[in-house]
């Protein structure tokens, strides 16, 4: 299926007058209408005391080299870079760390607590991000199981209910379902994370419903993080409502990682646009664009 | 000489404190985070964070994730 066959599953016209309605409350732009209409002047959104223009979170795993990352770092125009917290190979002399091929201070940081299995774990991995001195914002991702990598809910919401009280920026990376990311909101999440499909997986957004449903519904940027696959996903999780886009694997694995980071760029910017415009409503016959009226033939 | 588990593997080093282990392993200068015994200390603390036998360290940094 693609992108406008799945989200038309969910937009009777009856569907489209209230994502209208929708747009009033949502949190991630001030997007005017006639303030100059070019790639989204103005649409600016915010999650603590950072306000970003882009709405592109980008990975920074799997590139096959530091060069091509950061071709394609730099032209997504990405304002947040995530990163995974590893013990140092005691055995190497040389520096593996990420953070020596990027210029300090030009990224927002979002460590992530990736191999945690636990709420303990992830607080202890949170821990650390924060003690580097270079970020306190953390990504809350508690896989249940190495096959799926789905998020963990309970453990998710615990964590963070600890992470947020300790100070942290939390922004964690659970599943599509509306009730927890509610429970996440209401637990103090900056943000919310909800998956479009297993991460790695690129099967894009496999409930588009609870994707939307989501997004109308909360009061924080919701960002969809994991399994999109290429620019249409992009574009459908905008056209859906969500404030950002976190990816890695569709940008790192393409043959191009740097075209398909602009690709994406663009399909972002691209769905954004259309989620503000307030799309035409579906209908069931067709419609033609020039009416009967004087036509030539009788 | 202190015996300390470092990352997991046993080590004998000459070290006093945290920052000595981290400079004796030849980290000194790199963006690296040390836990002691489950406890973060940031950098300004490791010169005063004394180190004896059977201590655990956990030295770690920013990879490449999503």
């Amino acid at each position: 299926m693609n992108g406008e066959q799945r989200s038309g599953a969910m937009r009777s016209e009856e569907a489209g007058r209230t994502e209208s309605a929708g747009q009033a409350a949502d949190v991630g732009g001030s997007f005017e209408p006639g303030s100059g209409i070019s790639e989204g002047a103005g649409d600016t959104w915010r999650i603590g005391d950072l306000e970003m223009t882009s709405r592109f979170f980008l990975g920074t795993g799997l590139f096959p080299n530091p060069f091509v990352q950061n071709e394609a770092i730099r032209v997504s125009g990405a304002e947040v870079l995530t990163f995974a917290i590893r013990r140092v190979d005691l055995e190497s002399a040389e520096d593996d760390s990420i953070l020596q091929h990027l210029e300090p201070g030009a990224f927002q940081y979002l460590p992530n607590t990736s191999g945690s299995r636990t709420a303990e774990e992830a607080v202890r991995i949170a821990r650390l991000a924060r003690a580097s001195g270079l970020s306190d914002w953390i990504k809350v991702e508690i896989s249940a199981d190495e096959r799926t990598l789905l998020p963990d809910p309970i453990e998710t919401l615990r964590a963070t209910e600890i992470l947020v009280k300790e100070g942290f920026t939390v922004l964690p990376y659970t599943s599509d379902d509306p009730v927890i990311c509610r429970r996440l909101e209401e637990a103090g999440a900056a943000a919310i994370m909800p998956g479009g499909a297993p991460i790695g997986t690129g099967l894009g957004i496999l409930n588009p419903y609870n994707i939307g449903l989501i997004a109308e519904e909360a009061n924080v940027p919701v960002i969809v993080d994991a399994g999109l696959g290429t620019a249409s996903d992009a574009a459908l999780a905008m056209e859906l409502g969500a404030a950002a886009i976190l990816m890695n694997t569709p940008v790192a694995k393409a043959q191009d990682p740097a075209r398909m980071a602009l690709a994406m760029k663009l399909a972002i910017e691209g769905g954004r646009l259309a989620y503000l415009s307030g799309r035409m409503p579906k209908k069931r016959y067709a419609s033609a664009s020039s009416g009967f009226q004087s036509l030539i033939v009788e | 000489m202190v015996n300390l588990i470092v990352n997991g593997i046993r080590r004998e080093l000459e070290a006093a404190s945290v920052a000595d282990v981290v400079e004796r392993l030849g980290l000194a200068g790199r963006p690296v985070v040390a836990e002691v015994d489950g406890e973060v200390l940031v950098q300004e603390e490791w010169a005063s964070a004394e180190v004896r036998d059977g201590m655990r360290i956990e030295l770690v940094h920013f990879v490449g994730g999503g």
